[in-house]
Order: structure tokens, then sequence, then C-alpha cells
């Protein structure tokens, strides 16, 4: 990610050999300091590489449990005997047995079934289970009932087949080819990454080249123009910047976990934050993916049910004998059972065995009244026909205490309202006149209005003369009474938003963040979650809407003046990708209903073409090629397919669109503190290269020699600047526009500058201040300094002057330009300590954030201050490092500086603040 | 697949710089217009303006608290180095006999060198002092109070005085003589108290072989102790720096002969491995003869 900067270290250290091979050609006795310099650079690329892998390596890893996807195993017929081989080795041709629990090894055709039925859903998003025979039935292999898919799960039964397909030709492979050529674009933060290296190598290549020129018209010596060029390069590059941000990112990924978001690429982390569009799936993301109890009618009038996630607060009136009958029935006439040995398990948690409608029913009925399962062992069922789409309802009929059957009866309400000849009302039995008729009609297009799918529910007491207790029912002949029943009620069925997600919806709006929701479902259901969530806010209106409201076709509304547009898939298929694009424009709330997974790949491309980031969720396995496409791709961590978990750069491991929403948060977060971070490391470059600049012009005395700064770079700055990465956010983040990708840098020139021109000139005043200081107490005072150099560097002058007239050696002078290193050195750290105070904030006062509510960012001065004094106690003794020990005295030279660069920074804070969209904070912000 | 990042054509871009460093739109020069210039302009002029005074002043402030007369630390002068006259490229004295033109400018340093140990120099501005004896002059209340100097007369030099010399300090002759000197270090007191002196040495066997014979002066390469205490280029005026010539008599001509010289004194040591020219000083003898 910032390989920009390995190459320009690698240069460096190309350079250092180069000046070292010319040294050593000319005098076999020449000074390693260049080869050691060279080495210390190929292991700081080495290393710095190394570690970013790693870091990136370690986040990956934890998705990488998740990934092992492929069936392992296959139970094969081969020379007539059953072997187990491993799933790769399959071929085409080999018959291949699946039994229930199996996931099926290859793409096979079915030769022999008992009973066997897939779940496609990774495939083709549908969940309810399929039977496979060896029927064939379709032209389209998906379609048809005699293939088996590669990577679906059998879910019971057994079957034989015949490989037809293996590897990258099966279905799925195809799709996963297909994903993997989705062209994918960079992410963001690489992107801006690459921005900033390019101008921090801008800079050090045109400042290193002109001052080589300069170098070379001063006459001096073209290896030491070489050698200057090096220490303009090394100073100029970020060193510990490449760990840092890697860190920080790998921190914030760490956080996100934490938060249900595990991000497979540490990038995606940032991508994250700079979302401005997310395409969102409806089932299971925003809705809890199961049916759930709604509404019921009984008595002439709607109750509502509760629908959150433990369905606790049942608030509507349950006095009624009415609601006695109706809830009889909803316990009586239905399939679902409580798996076994769940006594312990909550009620919303059990696993039910049976369809989507009956679970709710059930869990419903269980929540109001408690043991389903004994009413129903009181209430022996005798017969059942069970529903089907013919008839279009289900029956069953029971004992009851009163020794009289009673058969109930629930269905699709117009259905069930044909049987009926009467209608209870507050228990009692009334006819079923033309305004129950109507009452009834009104009810059910109201729930049918809100997206629901409706249940009519009847019952009839059979009379006991008729049918006595020795009565044999057979539901072939039908030889009891399936009309003139008692209509009882109707009850509504929902997938329900999960109960956060429309605070999250809020957050997003809020934060400038479009949320387009996409799915299979039918747009009355689609549009119907849409409102409750918040995708379409209370007071905006489709195109349908106005047209409704104010009574005229369609065709005449305005569409700019409908906010929200609910599209189908088949209106999809018929634009064009301008159609598309103006669609995306005008409105801002947009629902995608019965749409197919393949479309939202072209959602997704006509989101980016209006310079969105685009953030797209999906489980199914055709939906990789979109996640593959978006900015970044999310997947379901329980729902999801593996192939989804792949493709995607970022698991949800709750499956909830609100954990989207706080790792939207923290992804902005990291982009505001990268600043920071950014920020923070180049101030010192310039305090890094400025004594190379005066040394060339001036002919002062080497202020700072490479290694040390390289002991700045990757020793002291490297943990304060990581401890920018917990600053807490300095306002409500989720308050402003998302970033324009193009528009707000990660390094704009604000920043560059006020980094550079500002806090770092005077960081390097300070630390001239520091050096001058250095020298002037042990004898050379700075105006003797100037263009001294010649003469300072001369191996042969042992006797060289003072300003007191002392006379020095070589290795005198040696020692004393360590100390006016070390003096530097220590100058920037202390001034570090400052920036890297002035850094915490961006706007605020420094009181206004807490000076202690990051404790690391104290670790890091600790950190800092640490270092300095081993660097200049302990390892003085080694030369090649060139530390010497500073008298506790000159460690608070650069004090008065550190303190003018917090005022100044508090003042251009001040400033900024006072005065919003002025010239200072145009200039000052960044 | 990327169809966004058409290439832009040349025309393009040059068209975007023209416009970037003038837009005539805009009235913007390189992104800025005049006003906005002038406003950055000023605020650098006064940025760095204060930042020069906030220079100004800490340096003013550092430099009032150094003394005129000693600096404030001494650290790495522990031990004074030792330096040849006349210092040569490489520290190589080359003679060359048949070419006057090699040594010459020896001979011209060494003139202008020894001018100031001119005996009427001497007596006209230094003091005689106590051989043997330190001179020490304590400021006794008066501050800073100005320093007197020791004579160190060009004759104690002897046959190296290059006084009425026809051979040029011996370089005329095949036999030069080398200047050792000692360097300047405020208030040490070298010897301590105990009489120094300097004494050469080939630095190998062949080298002691090669070297010959060789006189010193003063004699037995004395220092006297009287030189020292040195108090410092502003307030010891005429201080005379002791010398000691080393005349080479007959070097083995046409080899390369490395010297090494060192001091004999109690306080100094003469073995530090990471400073050669502590307390000694190497250099090579060269006399070319045909």
């Amino acid at each position: 990610m910032v390989g920009g900067f390995s190459s320009l270290l690698w240069a460096g250290a190309i350079l250092c050999f180069i000046a070292y091979v010319i040294e050593f050609t000319k005098d076999n006795s020449a000074s390693m300091d260049n080869l050691f310099l060279g080495i210390v650079l190929v292991l700081v690329v080495i290393l710095t590489g190394m570690f970013a892998y790693y870091q990136e390596a370690k986040s990956t890893n934890i998705i990488g449990s998740i990934s092992k996807m492929i069936p392992r195993k296959a139970l094969v017929i081969r020379d007539g005997e059953k072997k187990e081989i491993p799933a790769e080795e399959l071929v085409v041709g080999d018959i291949v047995e699946i039994k229930g629990g199996d996931q099926i090894p290859a793409d096979i055709r079915i030769l022999d079934s008992q009973g066997c039925k897939v779940d496609n859903s990774s495939l083709t998003g549908e969940s309810e289970p399929q039977l496979r025979s060896c029927h064939f039935t379709h032209e389209n292999p998906l379609e048809t009932k005699n293939i088996g898919f590669y990577s679906t799960t059998c879910l019971e039964g057994t079957a034989t087949g015949m490989v037809i397909n293996t590897g990258d030709r099966t279905i799925i492979g195809r799709i996963a080819s297909l994903a993997s050529s989705v062209g994918q674009e960079k992410t963001p933060i690489a992107i801006e990454i690459e921005h900033f290296v390019h101008i921090v190598a801008g800079v050090a290549v045109s400042i290193g080249i002109v001052f080589f020129i300069i170098a070379i018209c001063m006459k001096y010596r073209v290896l030491d123009a070489v050698i200057f060029l090096i220490g303009i390069i090394l100073a100029n590059v970020p060193e510990g910047l490449v760990a840092a941000v890697t860190v920080s990112l790998s921190l914030t990924a760490k956080r996100m976990a934490k938060k249900n978001c595990l991000v497979k690429n540490l990038e995606a982390v940032e991508t994250l934050g700079s979302t401005s569009i997310i395409c969102s799936d409806k089932t299971g993301t925003l809705t809890q993916n199961r049916m759930t109890v709604a509404h019921l009618w009984f008595d002439n009038q709607i109750y509502r049910a509760d629908t959150s996630e433990d369905q606790k607060a049942q608030s509507f009136d349950q006095s009624s004998a009415t609601w006695a009958s109706l809830l009889n029935i909803v316990t009586l006439c239905n399939r679902a059972e409580f798996g076994a040995g769940q006594e312990n398990v909550s009620i919303m948690k059990k696993i039910v065995m049976g369809d989507a409608s009956e679970t709710a029913l059930l869990k419903f009925s269980e929540v109001i009244m408690g043991d389903v399962i004994e009413r129903r062992k009181r209430n022996k069922k005798v017969a059942e026909i069970p529903f089907n789409s013919l008839n279009k309802f289900q029956l069953s009929i029971h004992e009851t205490d009163d020794k009289r059957f009673l058969l109930v009866m629930k269905g699709a309400p117009e259905a069930i309202l044909e049987k009926c000849s009467t209608i209870m009302f507050n228990g009692q039995e009334q006819p079923l006149d033309e305004s129950a008729r109507e009452a009834f009609q009104t009810a059910y297009m109201l729930l049918g209005g809100l997206g629901e799918r409706v249940l009519g529910f009847c019952h009839l007491y059979l009379p006991e003369d008729e049918f006595p207790d020795t009565y044999s029912f057979d539901t072939e002949t039908m030889n009891f009474p399936t009309s003139d029943l008692c209509f009882v009620g109707l009850i509504s069925l929902i997938d329900p938003p999960r109960s956060n997600v429309p605070d999250a919806i809020i957050k997003c709006r809020s934060a400038g963040i479009k949320v387009i929701m996409v799915t299979g479902d039918h747009p009355i259901t689609a549009k119907a979650i849409a409102r409750s969530v918040g995708i379409i806010s209370a007071n905006s209106e489709t195109v349908e809407d106005i047209a409704k409201r104010l009574k005229i076709p369609v065709e005449q509304v305005n569409k700019r003046e409908a906010k929200a547009a609910v599209v189908s898939g088949m209106e999809l298929k018929e634009m064009s990708p301008e159609q598309l694009d103006e669609l995306l424009k005008n409105h801002s709330e947009i629902v995608f209903a019965r749409t197919s997974p393949q479309q939202k790949l072209i959602i997704v491309e006509g989101c980016q073409r209006q310079d969105a980031v685009v953030a797209v969720t999906g489980d199914g396995v055709n939906d990789s090629p979109a996640l593959k496409k978006a900015n970044i791709g999310i997947a379901m961590g329980f729902a999801g397919s593996d192939a989804a978990k792949i493709a995607a750069d970022m698991v949800l491991l709750d499956d909830n669109f609100a954990s989207i929403v706080t790792g939207i948060e923290e992804g902005r977060l990291i982009f505001d503190n990268l600043k920071k971070i950014i920020a923070f490391t180049l101030t010192k470059n310039i305090a890094e290269l400025c004594p190379f600049l005066i040394f060339i012009i001036a002919g002062v005395p080497l202020p700072i020699g490479t290694i040390v700064i390289l002991f700045i770079d990757l020793g002291t700055d490297i943990i304060p600047s990581i401890a920018l990465a917990y600053e807490k956010a300095e306002s409500d983040i989720m308050n402003r526009k998302p970033r324009h990708k193009k528009k707000d840098r990660l390094v704009n020139h604000q920043l560059a500058l006020y980094s550079y021109l500002h806090i770092g000139i005077l960081q390097s005043v300070g630390g001239f201040f520091a050096y001058f200081t250095a020298y002037a107490v042990q004898g050379f005072r700075p105006d003797l300094l100037l263009y001294l150099r010649p003469l300072w560097v001369d191996d042969t002058i042992n006797d060289l002057e003072d300003s007191y007239g002392q006379e020095w050696t070589k290795y005198q002078r040696n020692h004393l330009e360590w100390t006016g290193y070390t003096a530097y050195f220590v100058a920037v750290m202390v001034q570090q300590i400052a920036d890297v105070i002035i850094r915490k904030t961006r706007i605020n006062s420094i009181f206004q954030q807490g000076l202690f509510r990051n404790k690391y960012i104290w670790v890091g001065i600790a950190s800092q201050i640490i270092i300095a004094v081993i660097l200049s106690s302990g390892f003085g003794s080694v030369p090649i490092l060139s530390f010497t020990t500073l008298r506790v005295q000159y460690w608070f030279v650069a004090v008065p500086y550190a303190i003018v660069i917090w005022l100044y920074d508090e003042f251009r804070k001040l400033l900024i603040r006072r005065y919003p969209g002025s010239w200072w904070d145009k200039n000052m912000y960044y | 697949m990327v169809t966004e990042k058409e290439k832009k054509t040349r025309g393009q871009v040059l068209e975007e710089w023209k416009e970037f460093v003038w837009n005539p739109r805009t009235r913007e020069f390189m992104g800025r217009t005049g006003t906005s210039w002038a406003f950055i302009l000023l605020f650098y002029l006064v940025f760095y303006a204060f930042l020069t005074a906030l220079f100004t002043l800490t340096m003013w402030v550092m430099l009032q608290t150094l003394s005129d007369h000693i600096p404030t630390y001494q650290d790495q002068l522990a031990t004074p180095g030792l330096m040849i006259r006349p210092k040569t490229e490489n520290l190589e004295v080359l003679v060359n006999l048949s070419d006057s033109q090699s040594w010459k400018k020896h001979v011209e340093i060494l003139d202008k060198f020894l001018e100031p140990y001119n005996d009427s120099i001497q007596a006209q501005k230094n003091d005689v002092c106590r051989p043997g004896h330190y001179y020490e002059q304590p400021d006794n209340g008066v501050l800073n109070y100005p320093k007197r100097a020791c004579q160190f007369n060009r004759t104690q030099l002897g046959d190296c005085s290059g006084l009425s010399d026809p051979t040029h300090y011996g370089y005329s002759t095949g036999q030069p003589c080398v200047f050792i000197k000692m360097n300047r270090v405020i208030n040490f007191y070298a010897g301590a108290n105990q009489t120094m002196n300097v004494t050469c040495v080939g630095k190998r066997n062949e080298d002691a072989q090669n070297l010959g014979d060789f006189a010193m002066f003063p004699a037995n390469g004395n220092i006297d102790l009287m030189y020292y205490p040195y108090y410092g280029k502003k307030f010891h005026v005429n201080y005379t720096q002791p010398l000691v010539a080393v005349k080479f008599m007959n070097v083995t001509p046409n080899v390369e002969v490395n010297v090494e010289c060192r001091i004999n004194a109690v306080n100094i040591a003469t073995d530090d491995e990471r400073d050669k020219f502590a307390g000694r000083v190497a250099f090579k003898l060269r006399i070319v003869k045909i």
C-alpha cells in the first residue's frame, strides 16, 4: 500500500552502496558508514514490509477459518467399491452417494433419490428446501430437479448421482470466476495513501535534485552531493508511517470485530467510513428473517402485535371470547412443532420444525398462552388436510372437552370467507351479512397493503349427534362439512424489521449516506418494510403515491417531485444505464424489489457511476459478483454463503444492518485519525530535512545524522503516532456528509503546508537552537560555525581552533558533532511531544477534547522520553549510532519552542472555530 | 472494465496546466486569486518574521549565559591533541631534493608560523617567566583581568629556528625540521606539576631503522610548565604556544617513514584507541633523493 516509500528507500540504499563502492575503490580504508547505512535502509524496507504483511495476514486469518468451504470428502463408487476420497479428486463420470447433512461435492445429475431435499440458498437465495429426483423437469439447469449443485447442502434423504462438472466448471465455480473477473477498484484509502506518497516523494525528489545541483555548483565533490541526496531522501520519507498506518487500521479492525464487523482486508476499514451509498438486502439484514405475527383482526377491529425480537409486550385486548376461539384455532390448526430437548431455550430461539408462517403462529401462541403442546394433546387431532396451493387452506379436526369435534381451518382469507356463513363477534356467532363482508374486505385490504401475509381463520363445532366420538373421518372423501363455517378472524404476518434498524437508518441519513434496499420480495412488501424502517421516510412519496393523491395517471406526475421510488426488477431490466443514472440521481429513497441477484451488479455499477463509494450486502453465491464489484462488499455471517464471504471485504457477524452503521462510524474516525497521524509524522520530516539544507548552504557541521533520523522515525515517533489512532472523534462524525472521493483528500495541501511550513519549520528552528547551544557551550559559537565545514571535516586538521582559542582534534570534533546530533534529536523529540498533543484535535481546543481521555497518548509520550534516554545514555558508547550523553539541562532547551508550537496551534484552532468559512479557516484547517 | 479512466490527450493535460497557472475566468494564478496570494504572502511574512524574532531572542538569551573567557564545558578536551608544522596534505612531509618547489611551500609556512616567535617580538610583548613552574594568573577580584604570556624565543629552537639558516630548516639538505605543538586547552595544567617532554619514534621496526638520528630542540623535547595554564584567546592575548622541533638528520631517502611523536606527561593519556591524535601525532617523512 505504501510501496512508493519503499522504492524511495531502495533508491537511498542503492545510492549508499554506490557511494561506498566509489569510496572503497579510491581508498581501501574508507569508512563503512555508507555501507552500514545502506544495509540499515534495506533492513528497514524489508522489516516494515514484513510487519505490514504480518498485520494484514493476522486480520485475514480471522476469516481464514470461515473460508474453508470446499466439501472435504466424497463417497464415491469406483471399481464397484464404495470409497471415501477427497472431494477434489472427483472426476466427471464418478458416481457419488450423498445423504442428509452432506455438502454436495460436485455438480451431479441425480440417478436415484430417496426423499432427497437440498438447500440451494447459497446459490439462488431461496431458503425453501427443494426436492431432488431423477426426473428432468426443465431446460434450465438451475430449475431442473435432477441436478445437485456443488457446495449446496443435502438436508434430508439420500441420493446417488453422477458427477457432471467439477471445480471451476461447476455452476458455482462459474459464478465465482465471474466474481473474480469483475474488476475491483482500488480502495479509497489506497488511493489516498498513493496521493500522499506522491506528495512526499515529489517533495523529496525535487528538493533532493535542487540541492544536488546546488551542491555541485558549490563545488562539493559529487560523492558528497550523493551523500547529501541520501540524507534528503531519508529525511523526507516517513519510514515509520507504514507501520503506524497498518497498526492503526488493524486496531480499528479489531474494534470493529468486537462490534460484529469482521474486516477481511485492512483497507476496507476506511472504505466503510467513506461509504456514501449502502445497497442493503432486506431479508435478514433489515429484517429479523422470521415471519412474525404483526396484526390481528377480530371483533371488527385491528389489533397490533408486538413484533420486536422477544415479542414480550403483547398489549392488545385479550379479554374477548372471539380472541379465545381464534387462539384455539391458531394453536390447533398448526403442524409446526418445537424440536426436542429445548426446554431451557427461550421461546424465540427455539428451533421449530415447520414452515415460516406456522412457526410464527406457533411461537406467537406459545408466548401468549404457554404450553401449546399440552393443549394439542388435550385436543387430539383426528383428521387433517395439509395446506396445498389448490384448495388454499389447511384443516384439522380435533376432539374437545365437551365430546364435540371441532373443525378448525386456516388459509387464504378470501378462500376461508367463502366457506363461512357466520362470523364471530364478541364470542357470538352472527350471520355474515354485507356489512360484515365489507368490514372484512377493508381489514384485508389494509393489512395486505402493509405488505403483510394475511391468513383467515374459521372453525365449526360439529354437532354431536351427527358426529359421535366413534365417527371415522376420511380426508379423501371429505365426510364432514367444509362450508357454512364460522369466521373468527384474520392474522397477518410479516418479517418484521430488526428493532435497531430504524435508528441506524436515521443515523445513515444524518450522515449523508443513501440507503438503497434491494430485495427479491414483492414491491408492496418491500415498500412496507422500507417505510417501517425509514428507508422511505414518512413524508416522502413515490410517483405512484402522488398519482393516487392527486388522482391523476402515473404518467402525468412530475418525477422530480417524488423523493422515493420503488422499482421492480422488470422495470430495471428495461432501463438503459442513462435512465438508471437518472433514477439514482433524482430519488433519494430507492427500493428495488423483485430483483435478481444479477441485477444487484447493475445497481452497484450505476451507483459507482455517480462517484459514490458503494457498500453492498449479500449472502448468496450469486451475490458475489456484486460484492466484488462494490467498493465494500459485506457478507452475512449467519446466512451468508462461503462464496459470498470470500468475495466480500467484510463479514457482518450478526447479519444486522445496524452493525454496518457502527462500522461506518469507526471507519470515519480512522480517516480523521489517519489525518492526525500523517500530520504528526510529516511535521518532523522538515526538522530532519532542514539540517541537510543548512549544512549544504551554510557549511555548518552536520546537525543531525542519517542514523539518528531513522531513530526518530522508527523509534521515538512510532508509539505516539499509533496512539493517535485511539483518539476519540472531535464532534459527531455521523452528522457530516460522507467524504467526497475527489475533494476531501486524506492529505490535502492545508495539511501538508501546515505540517511542513508551519510546525515543521518551527521545529527545525527549535532543533537548530538546541544544536547551536550544544556547540556554543563547548566553545564553538554560532558565528564561527558558518562555513566551517571544509576545515571541520578534514581528517588531517587536528588542531582546529574554537571561539576561545582552544584546539580540537578530529575525533574531538566528531564527538562534539554527535553531541550536536543528540541535542537536535532531543529537541525534535521534545517538540514532537508538543506535536502529538496538538494533533489530538484538528479544530477543538485540547481542553475540549480532554488531555487525559486518550491514555495511549501518554504511553506514547513516555515511550518517546524513555527511548531518547536509553539512546543518549547506554547507546552512546556505540560509535556508529552516534549518540552521546547530554546534560540534563539541555533536554529542556527546546521546551520554549514546544510551548510555542502548542500555543500557536491553539491560536489556529481558536480562529478556525471563531471564524468558520474565513480565509483562515480555508487555509489552516486540514 | 475501467471506463472512467480514459487517457487524457496531451493537449488536454497542457490545457489543464495552462489553466492552473493562469485561469482567466477566475483570475487565479496557480490556483489562487491575487488577494489570496497577497494574504498568504503576508501571512508567511509575519509568521517567519515572528520565528526569526523568536530564534534571535532565544539565541541571544543563550549567548548571554556564555562566559567570554572560558567555554561552559570542555567535555571533549580532557586530552589535548598533538599536531605538526608544517601541516601538509595527508600529514606527509615530502622533501624532493631535486625539486625545490616541493619544499618551498613548507618553508614559507614555517617562516610565517615562526614569525611571532622572533625574540624581538617576544621580548617586546611577553614576560620572562620562572621555568619549571606554572604561570598562574588569578583574577584576584578583578573580573577577567588580562593575562600575560611567557616568552618562547625562536632561538630556543636551535638548528631549527631557521634564523640565518641557509638550509631552510634543513629542507634543502634533506634534514628537515618538523615542529610539534600541543593543542591549547583553557585552564589545562599540562604535566601536573612534573616535567614533560616529547619523544618521537618510528612507528614500526623498519621505520625506526629508516628514521635514523634526530635532534630535538629544546633539548630532550622538553616543554616547560610555565606556558601553562592557557587562559583563552580573549584574555591571554599574546600567548605563545611552546614548540618542540625535531630535526631528522639522516632519514633513509626514497622510502616512506612513519613517525610518531607523543608527549610524555603524567596527566595526558596517549593511548586512546579512537582518537589517534590524543597526546600524539603520526606523520610520514619522505626524502626523495636521486
